[in-house]
C-alpha cells in the first residue's frame, strides 16, 4: 500500500470508529460546541452594537454641541446661536437655504417590554430639514408627524423594545399626550431606538423655551469642517464643539465598546484556552485508550505518518462537528435578538440586534480547525512516535 | 509508602493530563473571579439601598428637573421623617474624559439621610460652614491627590455660572469614606445654595429627592401620597423605594451585563463539567489497582479519603492560582477602564464563594469514583483485568 492509501484507510477506519466512540468523544464535542456558542453569541453582540451605535452618523454631517457637553443631552443653544451657526461658510445649501437642522434631545420614561421596568428612552425634536440630513430614514408604516401637532413617529427598534408605541396608540409624558402616527427605518442606525416629534412641540412640552440642544449641518466639501470650526472660533458668541456625526457616535459608544474590549474579549480568550485544554485531554485519553489498536496497525506495516494523519483528521473532524453544533445553537439563540442598553453619555437606551454574520461563522469554523489541529497534533505525534514494543507494554499495564 | 507519597504518585502519574486538567480548572475559576467581581460591581447600587429610603423624581424622566417647592411640600407629607434633594452637576476635571460623579445637595439633610457616609466631625463642621466647600470621596481624592484645604476647578457639562463660564471653584473641606464600601467614594458633593445662586439657567429647580420615611411599613403609603399630590400638575412625580430605583437603573444597562454574565457563567460550568469528567475517568482507569490495594488490606475509608483528597488537591491547584490571577487582572483592568465601569474589587465574599465551589467540585468529582471504588468487588475487578 502506498502512504496515501494507508492514510485513507486509517482515516476511514477512524471515522467509522468515531460512531462507536461517540460518547467518549462527546466531552470534546460538547466543550467545543459550548465555547463556540459562547464566543459567537458574545461576538454577535459586540458586532451588533458596533454596527448600530458606533456605526451611526455620516461623515459629511457635523454635529455642533455646546463646548464641553458630553452629549446632546447636556448641550444647549439659544435660537440666536443656532441661527448664527447656520450662516457659517462650508455649510451645504439647497435652493439657497443652508442644510441645517436644529434639534432637541430629551429623555422620556418608557417601559421595556421584556422586563416591564421603566427605562430612559430617547426622544428627539426635529424639523422638516432634519430628514434631509438623514438620507437613510424612511417611513415604513403610517406617515410623518405634522408640524404643530402632538404626534410622534417611532423608530422600528423602539417600537419592538418599548411598550405602548404601536401605530395609532396614545402615549403620555408627564401631562402631555402624543399619538404614534408612523414608524421609521433608519438603515440600522441608533436613530431607530428614538422617538421623533416636532421640535417646537418638544420645546413647548418640556419647558425648553426657544432653545435647542444640537445643530446638525451638512458639509459642502472636504474642507468645510475646518471652515466651520474657524468660523465658530472667531465668534465670541459661539462656545461650541464641532464633530462629524460619525465621530460623535463613535465616542458615545465608547464606554460599552471599552467594556466589550476589556472584559468580553479577554474572557472569550480564556474560555477558548479552557476548551482547548479540554479537547486536548479528551484526545489524549482517547488515543491512549486505543494505543493497542494503533500499535497493532503499525505492527501490521502501516506507517507512522499515516497513523499520525489519521488521528489528526479525527480530531479536526470532532472539532468541526462540535463547532457546527455550537454555531447552530448560537444562531438559534442569538441571531436577530433585539436588546437594549444604556448608552454612555447620552444616558439613553440604544436598541440593537445580535447578528451572527457570515464572517463570524467563518471565524468560528477556522478557530475550531485550530483547536482540532492543536488538540490532535500532540496525541497523534505521540502515538506515531512511540516504539511499537513500548506501546504494547503500555496497553498491557 | 506514606499516604502523602501515594497521593503524589497518583496525581502525577500522567503529568500532561494533570497539567491540562489543572489548566481547565484554572480558566474556569479565572472566569469566575472576574465575572463575579464585575457582577457585584454592577449590583453595588442595590446594596446601598436603605429600607426606609424613597426616591422621588420627575415622572417624565430622571433628568427632567422638579421645582424647589416640591421639597417643602414633600417635607410636610405624612409619614415623611426627613427629606433631602440633589441635582446632577455633570462635572469633569480639566478634560471630559475625567468625568466625575458630582452633585449639588442640601448638605445638612443629605448627610442625615445617608448616615453611611462617614466624615470626621471637624470636616463635617467645616463643610457645612463653607458655601463653596466640597466633600470629596476617599477614592476620588486619592485619584487626583486632593487634600483638605485644596481648591480646584470643576467644569460642568451642563451648568453655566454668572461669569458665563462653566468652570466652578471648590474648596475641599472634607473627605468622606464608607467603611462598608457601599457608597461610591469616587464621587463628590457640594452645596445646593452655592450651585443654585451661581447658575444662570433652571434656577430653583432640583434633580431628585431622597425621602426617609418613618418606617419601611409606610413606604407604600408615603410614595402614593407624594405622587398623588403632584398628579395632573405640570411636574408629576414618580416615587420608588431606593432599592427599586437602583434596580431600575441597573436594568438600564440591563441586557449587556446579563448577557455577559449568563453566557460566561455557562462557560464556567461547562469547563468544570469537562474537567470533572476527566477526573472521574482518571480514577476509573485505576479500578484494578484499587482492587489490589483492597486485597493488600487497605480499609475502605482510607481509599475513599485518598481519592477525595486527590480530587481536592487537583481542584485547589487550579483554582487558587486562578483567584490570585484574577485579582491581578482586575487591578490592571481598573486602570485601563477608568471611569467607564463601576468600581471593581475582588471581595473576600467572592473569594470564599469560589473556595466553596472548589471544595464542592472536589467532593463531587472525587466522591463519585471514590464511592465506586469502595464498592468494588475485588474478585470481579481483578477478573476484569484478566480478560
Amino acid at each position: 500500500m502506498t502512504s496515501l492509501q494507508q492514510i485513507i484507510a486509517i482515516t476511514v477506519m477512524n471515522m467509522k470508529g468515531l460512531r462507536q466512540r461517540f460518547w467518549q468523544s462527546s466531552a470534546a464535542i460538547l466543550s467545543i460546541a459550548l465555547v463556540i456558542t459562547v464566543m459567537v453569541g458574545f461576538l454577535s453582540m459586540a458586532d451588533g452594537f458596533e454596527k448600530t451605535v458606533a456605526g451611526t452618523g455620516s461623515d459629511d454631517v457635523v454635529i455642533v454641541l455646546r463646548e464641553g457637553s458630553l452629549s446632546e443631552l447636556t448641550s444647549g443653544f439659544s435660537l440666536h446661536q443656532a441661527k448664527l451657526l447656520s450662516t457659517a461658510p462650508g455649510v451645504a445649501k439647497q435652493n439657497g437655504e443652508p442644510l441645517v437642522s436644529f434639534e432637541l434631545y430629551v429623555i422620556v420614561d418608557l417601559l421595556k417590554k421584556s422586563t416591564g421596568l421603566s427605562v430612559n428612552a430617547p426622544m428627539r425634536g426635529i424639523e422638516q430639514t432634519s430628514l434631509k440630513l438623514r438620507d437613510n430614514v424612511k417611513i415604513i408604516e403610517g406617515r410623518m408627524f405634522e408640524p404643530g401637532r402632538n404626534e410622534i413617529v417611532v423608530g422600528h427598534n423602539a417600537r419592538e423594545q418599548f411598550a405602548g408605541l404601536g401605530l395609532g396608540e396614545m402615549i403620555s409624558f408627564g401631562n402631555s399626550e402624543w399619538q404614534v402616527v408612523g414608524v421609521f427605518d433608519a438603515g440600522g442606525s441608533v436613530f431607530e431606538s428614538e422617538l421623533w416629534a416636532d421640535a417646537k412641540m418638544v420645546q413647548a412640552f418640556f419647558n425648553r423655551g426657544t432653545s435647542y440642544q444640537s445643530v446638525r449641518m451638512k458639509l459642502a466639501g472636504p474642507e468645510s469642517l475646518q471652515e466651520i470650526k474657524n468660523f465658530a472660533e472667531a465668534d465670541p458668541q459661539l462656545n461650541v464643539e464641532i464633530k462629524t456625526e460619525a465621530d460623535y457616535y463613535a465616542a458615545q459608544s465608547k464606554p460599552i465598546t471599552t467594556l466589550i474590549r476589556y472584559i468580553g474579549y479577554p474572557l472569550a480568550f480564556i474560555m477558548a484556552l479552557g476548551a482547548l485544554a479540554g479537547a486536548l485531554n479528551t484526545m489524549y485519553t482517547s488515543v491512549l485508550a486505543r494505543m493497542g489498536e494503533i500499535t497493532t496497525l503499525r505492527a501490521l506495516g502501516f506507517g507512522a505518518f499515516p497513523s499520525f494523519v489519521g488521528i489528526l483528521t479525527e480530531s479536526i473532524v470532532i472539532a468541526i462537528f462540535g463547532s457546527a453544533i455550537g454555531l447552530v445553537l448560537a444562531y438559534v439563540f442569538f441571531d436577530g435578538m433585539l436588546v437594549s442598553t444604556l448608552n454612555g453619555a447620552s444616558f439613553t437606551q440604544a436598541v440593537f440586534e445580535f447578528s451572527v454574520s457570515a464572517k463570524l461563522i467563518t471565524h468560528a469554523l477556522a478557530l475550531s480547525v485550530v483547536i482540532g489541529f492543536v488538540g490532535g497534533f500532540f496525541p497523534a505525534l505521540r502515538a506515531a512516535r512511540m516504539p511499537i514494543a513500548d506501546a504494547f507494554r503500555i496497553t498491557q499495564t | 509508602m506514606t499516604y502523602f507519597r501515594l497521593l503524589r504518585k497518583n496525581l502525577t502519574r500522567k503529568k500532561l493530563r494533570l497539567f491540562l486538567t489543572i489548566f481547565s480548572i484554572f480558566t474556569a475559576f479565572l472566569i469566575f473571579g472576574i465575572l463575579k467581581t464585575f457582577d457585584s460591581a454592577l449590583n453595588a447600587g442595590i446594596e446601598l439601598a436603605g429600607a426606609d429610603r424613597l426616591i422621588t423624581s420627575s415622572k417624565v424622566s430622571l433628568i427632567q428637573p422638579l421645582p424647589f417647592s416640591h421639597y417643602t411640600k414633600i417635607k410636610a407629607t405624612e409619614g415623611v421623617a426627613n427629606v433631602t434633594h440633589a441635582s446632577w452637576f455633570g462635572g469633569y476635571y480639566q478634560e471630559p474624559k475625567n468625568f466625575i460623579v458630582s452633585f449639588a445637595v442640601d448638605a445638612q439633610s443629605y448627610l442625615e439621610i445617608y448616615p453611611e457616609i462617614f466624615i470626621p466631625q471637624d470636616h463635617q463642621e467645616n463643610f457645612l460652614a463653607n458655601r463653596q466647600g466640597v466633600l470629596v470621596g476617599e477614592a476620588l481624592a486619592q485619584q487626583y491627590n486632593w487634600k483638605v484645604g485644596d481648591t480646584f476647578p470643576l467644569i460642568s457639562s451642563i451648568w453655566t455660572n454668572q461669569d458665563g463660564s462653566r468652570t466652578w471653584e471648590f474648596k475641599v473641606e472634607g473627605i468622606f469614606s464608607d467603611p462598608e464600601e457601599k457608597f461610591d467614594t469616587r464621587s463628590l458633593m457640594f452645596h445646593y445654595v452655592y450651585f443654585n445662586e451661581g447658575r444662570t439657567g433652571a434656577r430653583d429647580t432640583i434633580g431628585w429627592l431622597v425621602i426617609k420615611t418613618e418606617s419601611p411599613e409606610v413606604n407604600e403609603a408615603v410614595s402614593k401620597a407624594i405622587d398623588e399630590q403632584f398628579a395632573n400638575s405640570p411636574n408629576e412625580t414618580k416615587t420608588d423605594t431606593e432599592a427599586a430605583f437602583g434596580k431600575a437603573f441597573l436594568e438600564q444597562f440591563g441586557n449587556i451585563g446579563l448577557i455577559i454574565t449568563s453566557i460566561v457563567g455557562a462557560a464556567f460550568f461547562t469547563i468544570l463539567l469537562i474537567a470533572g469528567n476527566t477526573m472521574v475517568l482518571a480514577v476509573r482507569e485505576r479500578t484494578n489497582e484499587i482492587a489490589v490495594m483492597k486485597t493488600l488490606g487497605f480499609a475502605n475509608g482510607r481509599i475513599f479519603t485518598l481519592i477525595i483528597l486527590e480530587a481536592l488537591i487537583l481542584v485547589l491547584l487550579g483554582g487558587l492560582p486562578a483567584l490570585g490571577f484574577s485579582w491581578v487582572l482586575i487591578e490592571a483592568l481598573k486602570g485601563a477602564v477608568g471611569g467607564a465601569l463601576p468600581p471593581m474589587t475582588l471581595t473576600p465574599e467572592i473569594f470564599l464563594q469560589a473556595i466553596a465551589y472548589m471544595v464542592l467540585l472536589g467532593f463531587v468529582t472525587g466522591g463519585l469514583p471514590a464511592f465506586n471504588a469502595v464498592r468494588i468487588n475485588v474478585a470481579a475487578a481483578l477478573g476484569r483485568k484478566a480478560l
